[in-house]
Parts: C-alpha cells; structure tokens; sequence
C-alpha cells in the first residue's frame, strides 16, 4: 500500500507543480496601486515617456480599447496604413501641431473621432491630472514620433486634479462657483452631451431633459450614470465618468441639479 | 443598526491602524490562505449532503438498500470535515478582525445582523447533521425514515442558507449598490439593500452548482482511494461503482456550470464595464488561458476515464472505434478555447505580434470561436456518456433503429446550430454575437434533455451482453479520477482569485480603498503558488479527515450483484 500512496502523493505533487509551473512561464501581470505622479521641472522627455507609458497601461485604461482593433483605433501600432500614433498625429489636422492634436483628442475626444469608429471615449483631462496628461502626450509622441513635451506645458497641478489621489469634492472645482453654466464646462458635459445649442450629440441632448427626468433623477443620473441609461443609447452605457460625485460639492451638485431640471 | 455594532465600528476608527500584520507569511496571505481552504471545506460540506439527500431518496423510492448504506457513507465523510470547515471560519474571522480591523469593522457596521443569522444557522445545520448521520439507523424504516429524509432535505435548506449569506458579504465587496459611495456611512445603508446587489444571486447560483461538481469530485478521489487498497474483490466493486458515480455528478453538473458562469460575468459587465474588462481583457487576460487548459484537463480526463470504464462493458468494444474521433473534437476543442484573444502587451511586444492580435491565431481567439469550441466539447463529452451508458445493452424496443438516427440526427443539427451561430459571429456586432451564444446553448441542452429521454424510453427492457465487471478497472483509471478532484480544487482556488482580484486595490470596489502594503494585486505567478499552497493544505487534511473517518466505521461495500443493479439507476 506504501507504493500506491506513494504513486498518488507523487500524482497529486506533479499535477499541483505542473500547473503551478504554467501559471509562472506565462507573462507576469501585477494590477498595481495608481500612484500620484509628481514631475519636476527638469523632466527629461525620457522620463515624461516612462511616466506615461505607466499611465496609459495603468490607470489611464488606455488599451482597453485602443489597441483591440475594433473599439478605438491603434495607437502603439499601424493603423491602415498610416504608422503607429507618434508617426500620424502630426498629419491629422491642418495646422495643428501633433502636441496639439493629442491634448485635444484627449480633452474633448468627441472633436476628432476616427472614421469607422464610434464616439465613445471619455473625456480624459476629466479622468487624469494634468502631469498624467502630458506624460501621455509624451508617451504617444514617443511612438513613431519626436517627443516635444515639456516642463512648461503642464500647469501647476490643483490638490483636487482628477487621478492625483486627492479626496475629491473640494471646493476649487469650478473655482466653487455654483453657477450651473460654469459647472457644465468645468465639468465637460458638452463634449458629449447637447444642451441650449452647444455641444455634441454623442449623449442624449439635455435641452429639454426636465421633460424626461425630475431633479431626483437627474441627481442619480449624475452620481450613478450607470443607475439607468437612455433609450437609444444602451451601447455608450458606461461612457459617462462616475466621479461628478466626488468632484463637485454638494451646493454645486445641487445647482446644477435643479438647473437642469428647469429644462423642460 | 445596533448599538454594539456601533461601537465596534466606532473601537475599530479610533484604532491607530488600519492593518495588522501576520508573522513570516504576512497579513494577504494568511486572509488567501484561511478564506481558501474554509471555502473548499465548505464547498465540500455543502456538495455532498446535495446528493447524500438524492442517492437516500433513490433507496428509499427504488427499495434499493444499498443506495442507503452508500449516502450514509457520504454523510460520514461531513463530520469531521463540519469541523474543519468551522474551524477555519474561525481563523478567518479572527484574521479578519486582527488583520484588517477597520475593513472588518466596516462589514459588521452593514452585515452585522446576518452574521448573527449566519451563526445560528451554521450551528442549527450542524445539529441537524448530527441527528441525520446518528439517527441513521434508529429511524430505518416506514414514516421514521421519511423523516430522516428530511433532516437530509433541512440539512440541505440550512447549507445553503448559510451560503447565500456569506455570498452576499463577498459579493457586496465586489459590486456594492451604486448609490454607496465612499462617504456614506455604512450604518445608514440598509441591510437588504446591501445583501441584493448586482452578483449575489448569480454567484449563489454559479456556487450551488460548483458546489455539487466539487463534492462529487472528492467523492470520487476517496472511492478510488479506497478502491486502490481494497483486499477484496468485493470491495474493489463497490468503490469502483462509488467512483463511477462520484465522477458521473462531477462531470454532469459541470457541463451546466460554464452557463452559470457566463451569467455570472454579463452581471459584472453590467454593473461595472471596467470591472468586465478587466477581468477578461485586462492584466487577468491571462487567467483564462490558463483556466482553457484546466478545462481541457477536466474533460479530457473525464472521458479518458470513461474509455477506460468501457473496458469492464461487456460489448462496448463495438464503440472503441470512436473513441479516436471524440478524442480528436476534444484536442482541438481545448486548442482553439485555449488561444488568447486581447492581453495585456507592451508595445514591443504588439509590434513583434504585427499587431493587436496574432495574425492567424487572433481569429481563433474570439467569443465566436470558443463558444463554438466549448459547445462541441460538451456534445462530445455527452456523446462519451452515451456511448457507455448503452455499452452493454441492445435495445429491442420495435421503433429502436428509428430511434438512434433520430438521437443521431439531433447530435448532427445541433452541432450544426452550434457551428453556424459560430461562423455567423465573425459578420456581426458584438452586441449581436453575444446572443447568439444563447442559441448555441439552447441547441445543446435541448438535445441533451431530448436525447437522454429517448435513449431511457429506448432502453426499456432492452437486451443485456453481459454484467459490467464492476472492479475491473486498471489502477490508472483511479488515478485519472485523483487528476480530476486536483483539477477541480486548483480551479477553484483560480477562479476565487480572479473574482477577487478584479476588485484590484480595494476593499470594497470604488467605496473603500485598499491603503495596505498588500493593496497591488499580484501576478498569476504568485497567486498560482498560493493555490497551490491551498490545495495542499486542504487535499491533506482531507485525506486526515478519510483516514478518521475509515477509523470510526466499516465502510458499506456489498456484493457486485448489487452493485450492477445500483449503478443502472445511475447511467446504466
């Protein structure tokens, strides 16, 4: 009987070792903790290239969609025969340098959808702090392109910058104004969403949203977007940002709360 | 709330730290390594009782004793490990409140009142266990037994009671209610509010059925054990026969799981696209290659053991020739759902590729292809059974070789179905092709339920060639059976960290953060270790729990007469 428990000690041992072996030769993958990023003034492009590349397959989520071929186009590789992204921002509006093109892709990512695509990408200057931003920029350029990403472009970086690790909900969102119309472009809602005449459609339009919402829902709405999604647009459900919550304090939620449901 | 779960939420905030630390091992593991092996005790104690209750009623219904004496000696395997299960609850739980107090603290401010539920269930269960296996030969016979019965049933009720319960904690810490955010004081949030939340009954369901492939597969590895250093022939018949069974709920439950488990992960990419994305696109891609191969482990060596079976079948040489070809569908099934679709790659890495997906493989990779290929899998592992359930029967029923074709042509359109939504998904929208895996489904549980009920109307009264040779098995085929109940208790232990780590560096997801030096959720590498680790642990100490329970009691073997007449009730 020593032989037989032998033999299944040994079949229990190399079974528990062979997959144990396998799950080490595949890559190794660690989800890591999203740190703040903090860049000097001497930033080197090598350093804002690292920097970024850490953001854009880390908190930025970047390559969830980019580089699937299918939802957003790629960026670290060619892209129908034009270079990877670094090699054709440059090139792809009249008159704006690749720097350019990329922050506002970046920040208002309704403006310059790729054909073939759809528009859902979210507003990342709401989603990152500005240093994340840029490494970005940079990191991006870096791919095919000349990286001209400096110091100087990133402003002086608010406790409250979105990513940064802040609390949130501070009072210098908007500059604490509780002026609705200053809420929304602080906020960005027209980058997706149609209100008054301005802004995008690629969300339902807001002109006459009191129709449709109360204030009780429109509060939800802001604070939980994925609490119900509108007729039509069940594809972009989960495109709208989660944290207005914790950006906006509770005299501005409010504000802007009741300032969209007199929208009839 | 109540006032002592506030005061221990209020004890837990003026404490210092939030975490404590644990020596040489650290704080993360001994939580993985307690919750782990709790779980697969549990696990455990919860999968047997399911079919202790069922192989009881098949005795008590079908007059067949020996059913009885067989799920009385599943319930003698629960005693000791009821304990082992509570008593690493109790690890848990105090690791829990020593290691991670201000988390802990934030739990018992919301699940106070369940946990108190939770705790008296669990002893009201284990009672109701005690009089089950004590009482077993006392209440023997006409109303007495009926009510034995049922303190199996209640014994079942309280189980999964007790399971739902737990499942709600886990599940709220993965996808509490939206309107829950990190300010919110947890002893405002409603307690049934906090309990029904996007992934508990679909984890409650996906565990259920875990729970009985999981139980039958540590049945089956203690018959086979038992099999192996059997002295008589007589016995060897018994627990090859206990085996048999064992494997047969193991790999029919499993054929439904993949379904629960599909459910459960349209849930998490409702409630949280990100979280879905994550999981299966993001630094977890890896995970399910790794998941495909032990997939490809569990069928392949489910069917390898049922080949192996039919060498004990009279007639069931005229199926031999088959066997090469399910064997060849499974290979390329397990190939094609092993073959990665988007992972996580530097951009060395997608250039070296040529780009986001492999040229030729990328196609392979998608939902299309390996619906496709799990389905075909199940057909054919079902075609497996088939083939030894008739081994060694001719039917004589006068409709019997209509009957086959028809059984035949079903096989053939449901592949079909299964094949044609598969190609189809490559020319729609995602949204599109992801119903179509519902077709695929349909098609091959409808022909499972209708070719099972018409092969048992084609077997009535058929021709016999012969007793199966229960006993006559080669060692190997105990050995497969080990292989299996490895495989299922490492898959489970990978499947518990991926819907864990998805949750990544918090707590409770998008509520309360993870501030511990532990917070990083490690790589598959580290992980595989830790299971690893489990595995043993448990696989060990329920061997103990075997041992001991071969030290109490005799076991039930009969003669092979009975057995050939039990195992007819089960597949045969």
């Amino acid at each position: 009987m020593w032989a037989t428990n032998a033999k299944i000690v040994g079949i229990v041992l190399g079974t528990l070792a062979l997959y144990t072996l396998i799950a080490n030769k595949i890559p190794q993958v660690q989800s890591e903790v999203p740190q703040t990023l903090t860049l000097g003034a001497n930033v080197t492009p090598e350093q804002l290239v690292a920097a970024g590349e850490k953001v854009f397959n880390g908190i930025g989520g970047c390559p969830t969609c980019h580089g699937l071929g299918t939802r957003a186009p790629n960026l670290l590789t060619d892209e129908k025969g034009q270079g990877s992204i670094g090699a054709r921002c440059g090139k792809r509006e009249p008159g704006k340098s690749c720097k350019q093109y990329l922050y506002e892709s970046l920040d208002q990512p309704g403006a310059y959808v790729v054909e073939g695509y759809q528009p859902i990408m979210p507003v990342m200057t709401k989603q990152l702090s500005p240093e994340q931003v840029w490494a970005v920029i940079a990191f991006l350029e870096s791919q095919g392109g000349t990286v001209d990403v400096t110091a100087s472009d990133i402003p002086a970086t608010s406790p409250t910058s979105p990513g940064g690790g802040g609390a949130g909900g501070g009072a210098s969102f908007a500059g604490g104004s509780t002026d609705p119309k200053a809420i929304i472009q602080a906020a960005g809602c027209l980058a997706c969403h149609k209100l008054d005449g301005q802004g995008q459609v690629i969300a339902p339009d807001l002109t006459h949203v009191g129709s449709r919402r109360n204030a009780e829902s429109i509060r939800k709405k802001i604070l939980d977007p994925a609490s119900s999604v509108a007729k039509g647009y069940e594809k972009l459900a989960g495109i709208m940002p989660k944290s207005f919550g914790t950006m906006m304090n509770a005299a501005q939620l409010e504000a802007l709360v009741q300032y969209l449901a007199a929208h009839k | 709330m109540t006032d002592s779960a506030l005061l221990l939420l209020q004890a837990a905030a003026d404490t210092t730290h939030a975490y404590g630390e644990f020596p040489v091992i650290g704080a993360r593991a001994f939580i993985w390594i307690t919750a782990e092996v709790h779980l697969m005790f549990a696990a455990f104690v919860l999968g047997v009782p399911m079919f202790a209750v069922v192989t009881e009623a098949i005795g008590i219904f079908g007059g067949d004793e020996r059913y009885d004496r067989l799920s009385k000696e599943f319930t003698r395997l629960l005693l000791v490990a009821y304990s082992a299960t509570a008593i690493w609850g109790a690890m848990l739980v105090f690791g829990l409140s020593t290691l991670y107090p201000r988390f802990w603290a934030y739990l018992t401010a919301i699940f106070a009142p369940s946990m108190w539920l939770y705790a008296a269930l669990f002893f009201i269960e284990s009672f109701t266990l005690y009089l089950y296996y004590y009482g077993w030969d006392r209440w023997k016979k006409g109303k007495a037994k009926l009510g034995h019965w049922t303190l199996g049933i209640l014994l079942n009720v309280w189980g999964t009671t007790v399971m739902f319960i737990a499942n709600s904690w886990l599940t709220y810490m993965m996808s509490p209610p939206r309107d829950i955010t990190p300010t919110t004081d947890p002893t405002t949030i409603k307690l049934w509010h906090a309990i029904a939340n996007a992934t508990w009954m679909p984890i409650n369901v996906h565990r259920v059925i875990a729970n009985v492939v999981f139980g039958g597969a540590i049945v089956g590895a203690y018959a086979s054990y038992r099999f192996l250093a059997a002295r008589t022939d007589e016995e060897r018949a018994h627990y090859d026969w206990m085996g048999y069974v064992g494997n047969f709920i193991a790999m029919s439950a499993l054929i439904v799981l993949p379904f629960a488990g599909y459910w459960l992960g349209r849930e998490i990419y409702q409630y949280d696209q990100s979280m879905g994305i994550t999981m299966m696109g993001g630094f977890m891609s890896w995970l399910w290659v790794i998941q495909a191969f032990l997939i490809a482990v569990l069928f392949l060596t489910g069917n390898y053991y049922l080949w192996i079976g039919m060498g004990r079948i009279p007639g069931a040489e005229r199926f031999r020739p088959y066997t090469k070809y399910l064997l060849i569908v499974l290979v390329l099934g397990a190939i094609v759902w092993g073959t990665p679709h988007t992972m996580i790659a530097d951009s060395k890495e997608l250039a070296a590729m040529g780009g986001s997906h492999h040229p030729f493989l990328g196609a392979l990779g998608v939902m299309s292809a390996k619906n496709t290929a799990v389905n075909l899998m199940i057909l054919t592992t079902f075609l497996s059974f088939l083939l030894y359930r008739r081994a060694n029967t001719r039917p004589v029923v006068p409709w019997a070789r209509t009957g086959t074709i028809i059984q035949g042509a079903m096989f053939a359109v449901a592949a079909a179905v299964v094949l044609f939504y598969g190609i189809r998904g490559y020319f729609v929208e995602a949204i599109v092709r992801i119903g179509f895996s519902v077709y695929q489904v349909l098609a091959v549980l409808s022909c499972i339920v209708f070719v099972t009920v018409i092969d048992i109307l084609m077997a009535r009264g058929a021709q016999s060639l012969g007793a199966i040779r229960w006993g006559k098995m080669p060692p190997r085929s105990q050995y497969a059976l080990f292989i299996l109940a490895v495989t299922f208790t490492w898959l489970m232990g990978l499947m518990g960290f991926a819907r864990s780590g998805i949750r990544q560096y918090w707590h409770v997801w998008q509520v309360m953060q993870d501030t511990s030096k532990y917070a990083a959720t490690p790589a598959l590498g580290y992980a595989s270790k830790m299971i690893s680790l489990c595995v043993l642990i448990f696989l060990s100490l329920v061997a103990f729990v075997f041992w001991l329970g071969g030290l109490a009691e005799k076991s039930t073997f009969v003669a092979t007469d009975e057995a050939e007449k039990g195992a007819r009730r089960v597949g045969h």
